[in-house]
């Protein structure tokens, strides 16, 4: 009886992945001549160019158009599809396809905003690299309601010049900023950049880590954290400023190394410190490096609404940004040096150079917002 | 018998049509209000069906108020909006007062175009260039400065830029209305009577000049209370203006903080009010009561407009060729004055895609401006018909400023909304038609002045020689106002051109403008390629403005017109000359 129950349960469960199976052939066909509006952050050249790169390769190769629709903040978008769901438009939407992590695919996901699952059944779903955390996305499961893209991670960048051995943990980056005033800071939470600082400083200052992976609730939060707030009350008296500004990106803090007002900068791309030699922001000499106890790392996604215009041509997008050709120059330093999801056998020129840090997971999102709320209330007024 | 039918006839058709065209440009003009203020008034107490939420509650006010620093907040955004209001309101008349038809003058008008066509963003940019501590000026001594403009607690820096930004626009608006005032024959006028000069514009010209003033002068309070864009490039970050949190709030991801977000659209939206009240009433006080001061031929203030003028202009043209430097340099680092490697990659790699982006901006801008300057004469006529005649109902000055005024983000979300029920897959038309309802407000501000300041006696005269009054409109009043008419064509055109929000919203993306690609790739604090958008971004403008400068000087005004000028208009100036006078006008808003 057991067996012909879990025999049916088999069953079962193939007739269901059978369903939501792509023919990718009839996908391909639907998806020549498709327009697919891209939403995705557009602040930096680097990605741009190479999106405009992937547009030609997917027009030529496939008959799809990707078109960049550049946005500041990628929640703009969600915003906008809010406003469709509000409206009942299932149909016929504006966005086709969105780049998205962390909070943002935790909004889309808790208000229905993602098409069904596709991301396993892509044709170059093999290539991915499935010893990285593909399946989690700041800890929420991504259930294939999003593709992996590329690579984050929590580096710092320092000039050789100025600095000869860079702080290797947080006390020793405050011992360094209580040596030299008014040269270190970092971006003011709640930017995605300044909140993960926080967020790192706390896993390893608290006493024990564990409940940063659980829910958090206020009573774990007072005691967790206290040693961060004392922390950051240290820091802040020594840091640039005093404490009473803060950059407001990882992109300014930057510009304000280059400009000597900084010694340590920060990135989410372990490959920065190349990549803006080469565009002219940084000078030759800087380097990128994580803490001693790892960079928290995560990976950033691309996702397609549930009122997608041109689906299949976001799924042969999607697909071909997952190709070999299209992940190794995404890697390429001189283009944008994000690091692969791909198993690195399958990447090719300067892309193969990168190597990832010590990985450090995501918390708990739960975390996120209550380190965002202290952090206003102590510091932020 | 027949002919007097036949004319009654004709005057009943003109009326009608005229009433037509009052009512199609109501309805276009403020038909999005309705969506726009219903939605943010509903989400603002939790109807949000986009979250499930649909029942009222005050969760969003709670929430609001319980934000750390949210009276800081508040003060503050009062404190940069009304010292930047007043600054640039006093900057910008002893300006006037010092300048005004001096050999300067034509030199100060000229430069006008460049300086006001300079977007704010791109401007604040530049500012922030020049004024952090390793910026241009650090760079000039070598060192870096260890002072606090950019970012600065108290917003001085948001202060100064914005004040910086205000002179140059709310003397464009003055140019108009001075040169309706007749300024020299009132100033030989007060000399005669023993006034000096500066007495003479003080008690004489200001209290005429205020109240004409108003509009543009709440337009430019509304502006840097909800003013986002700049406010993030130098304003103050803990805590950040009132209208930078709503902003992130409404950006936020997690959309559980849109009531919250909403609710702070709301106060931001009677912050202004309230504002826009204390300068009406500022302006009373001093028109009614300082009336013993304004006939007292003892004092007057002594103001130093020239070097006030020559530090706006100075700051304001010096960002224009750092931007052109940043535009071609590779790397560019302290303390070096100019870049150590340059390069023509960054034009290189956009040219292909600017062509494009550039046709979009300007066919929007022509059409929703041109459109926007029908609409505003039309609602200026029909106000003039209104004060004359009780049986019209007036347009509410209130309701004409709604635009302008409340933050553009809470207007939109529910002005998105209402286009995805009707049909959201015409975006040039939506687009256009938001660019149409920011920019109205702007335009029909431009020609208030003037178009108050025309002396309705010219009308009646030509009415009584039996002109049709369409005639009268075309021969007499139109070439009249035709400088005002002009200046407010670019005002609208420059507007439009620096609309973002609405553009994105309701472009879906599809349209992409010189703005909305300069604002996605401002937060990527890239310089180089900021610099390229915001120096296309100033020309586009600018071009426009040189037009209307142009034309509106062929035009002429009464005073420069020379004694070959038409029987019409010296009869004007006689008729107008005989209007000054020591006491205050009375003025009906």
């Amino acid at each position: 009886m057991r067996k012909l129950l879990i025999g049916f349960g088999l069953l079962l469960v193939s007739a269901f992945s059978q369903a939501a199976d792509l023919n990718w052939q009839t996908v391909e066909q639907k998806a020549k001549g498709q327009t697919v509006y891209f939403y995705a952050w557009g602040g930096s050249p680097e990605i741009n160019n190479y999106l405009r790169w992937a547009d030609k390769r997917l027009n030529s190769e496939y008959g799809v158009r990707l078109k960049h629709v550049k946005v500041g903040d990628i929640a703009e978008a969600i915003t906008r599809l809010a406003a469709e769901k509000t409206a009942k438009k299932n149909s016929n939407g504006s966005v086709d396809m969105v780049w998205v992590n962390g909070e943002n695919f935790k909004s889309m996901k808790r208000y229905d905003l993602i098409t069904d699952s596709f991301a396993t059944q892509l044709p170059n779903w093999h290539y991915v690299d499935k010893t990285l955390p593909v399946d989690s996305d700041f800890s929420e499961p991504t259930l294939g309601l999003e593709a992996p893209w590329g690579v984050g991670q929590l580096v710092f960048i320092y000039d050789t010049e100025t600095l000869k051995s860079p702080p290797t943990s947080f006390n020793e980056l405050l011992a360094y900023a209580i040596k030299h005033p008014n040269k270190v800071s970092y971006p003011k939470p709640p930017s995605f950049h300044g909140t993960s600082f926080l967020k790192a400083a706390l896993l390893e200052l608290a006493s024990d880590n564990t409940p940063l992976y659980k829910q958090a609730d206020s009573k774990t939060f007072t005691v967790i954290s206290a040693p961060l707030w004392d922390y950051l009350d240290k820091l802040h008296a020594v840091a640039w400023h005093q404490g009473k500004q803060f950059p407001a990106s990882a992109a300014e803090t930057i510009r304000l190394l280059d400009d000597g007002e900084l010694d340590i900068a920060l990135s989410f791309n372990p490959n920065e410190a190349t990549t803006s030699q080469q565009s002219g922001k940084l000078s030759e000499t800087t380097v990128a490096y994580a803490m001693e106890a790892g960079a928290l790392s995560n990976i950033h996604f691309l996702s397609i609404p549930w009122n997608a215009n041109a689906k299949e041509g976001a799924l042969v997008a999607i697909n071909f940004l997952l190709s070999p050709e299209a992940q190794s120059r995404k890697g390429d330093l001189a283009i944008w040096g994000d690091p692969t999801v791909l198993s690195p056998q399958y990447i090719t020129g300067s892309a193969q150079k990168t190597k990832l840090f010590k990985s450090i997971p995501e918390p708990h999102p739960s975390w996120q917002a209550a380190l965002e709320a202290e952090w206003q209330k102590r510091y932020g007024h | 018998m027949n002919t007097l039918l036949k004319y009654e006839k004709k005057q009943s058709v003109t009326s009608i049509t005229f009433k037509i065209m009052v009512l199609l440009t109501i309805v276009i003009i403020f038909s999005p209000l309705l969506p726009g203020l219903i939605g943010l008034i509903f989400a603002a107490f939790g109807y949000i069906p986009a979250i499930d939420q649909y029942t009222l509650s005050l969760d969003g006010f709670n929430e609001l108020l319980a934000w750390p620093g949210l009276h800081q907040s508040i003060v503050l955004t009062l404190f940069v909006s009304i010292s930047s209001t007043l600054l640039a309101a006093f900057f910008c008349f002893a300006i006037l007062q010092s300048c005004w038809h001096s050999r300067w003058w034509k030199q100060i008008e000229t430069l006008l175009a460049p300086i006001m066509a300079l977007p704010h963003v791109a401007f604040a940019v530049g500012f922030a260039f020049l004024f952090t501590p390793s910026g241009f000026i650090a760079r000039l001594f070598g060192e870096q400065i260890n002072w606090q403009l950019i970012h600065d607690q108290y917003g001085f820096g948001l202060i100064a830029a914005l004040t910086l930004k205000e002179i140059p626009f709310l003397l464009f608006m003055s140019i108009p209305l001075l040169k309706q005032l007749n300024i020299s024959a009132t100033l030989i006028t007060a000399q005669s009577l023993g006034y000096n000069n500066a007495q003479a514009w003080q008690k004489i010209i200001l209290p005429q000049w205020l109240p004409k003033i108003r509009f543009s002068l709440f337009a430019v309070m509304a502006y840097s209370i909800s003013v986002v864009d700049v406010a993030l490039i130098i304003g103050p970050t803990q805590p950040p203006t009132l209208s930078v949190l709503v902003w992130q709030w409404l950006n936020d991801a997690d959309l559980a903080t849109l009531p919250k977000a909403s609710a702070g659209a709301l106060v931001l939206l009677l912050m202004c009010l309230a504002t826009l009240l204390s300068i009406r009433s500022a302006e009373w006080f001093i028109t009614l009561k300082c009336r013993t001061w304004l006939s007292n031929g003892r004092f007057s203030l002594p103001i130093g407009g020239k070097s006030i003028i020559t530090i706006t202009y100075l700051i304001t043209l010096v960002t224009l060729p750092i931007l052109l430097l940043w535009s071609f340099a590779q790397r560019w680092r302290f303390p070096d004055i100019t870049p150590s490697r340059w390069s023509l990659r960054f034009w290189q790699q956009e040219w292909d895609y600017l062509l494009d982006v550039i046709a979009n901006s300007i066919m929007i801008a022509l059409v929703s401006a041109t459109i926007a300057l029908v609409f505003a004469i039309i609602v200026h006529e029909h106000s003039i018909k209104a004060e004359a005649n009780k049986k019209f109902l007036k347009v509410p000055r209130l309701l004409i400023a709604i635009p302008m005024l409340a933050p553009q983000l809470s207007l939109l979300f529910g002005i998105q909304v209402a286009t995805l029920y009707l049909a959201n897959q015409y975006y040039y038309l939506w687009v256009t038609w938001a660019h149409i309802f920011f920019v109205f407000p702007y335009v029909f501000l431009a020609l208030d002045g003037p178009w108050r300041s025309y002396d309705q006696r010219l009308d009646k005269v030509a009415l009584s020689l039996g002109m049709s009054p369409f005639k009268v409109w075309w021969k007499i009043k139109r070439p009249l106002l035709l400088p005002a008419i002009w200046i407010a064509w670019a005002v609208g055109i420059s507007v439009s051109l620096t609309q973002y929000l609405p553009t994105l919203m309701l472009g879906a993306g599809r349209i992409s403008t010189l703005t909305t690609e300069a604002v996605a790739l401002s937060s990527g604090q890239d310089r180089r390629i900021s610099a390229i958008y915001a120096l296309l971004q100033s020309l586009a403008p600018f071009i426009f403005y040189i037009i209307a400068i142009i034309a509106s000087r062929k035009t002429g005004s009464l005073e420069q017109q020379t004694s070959t000028s038409t029987s019409t208009s010296t009869s004007t100036s006689r008729i107008s000359t005989s209007n000054v006078s020591v006491s205050q006008q009375s003025n009906h808003p």
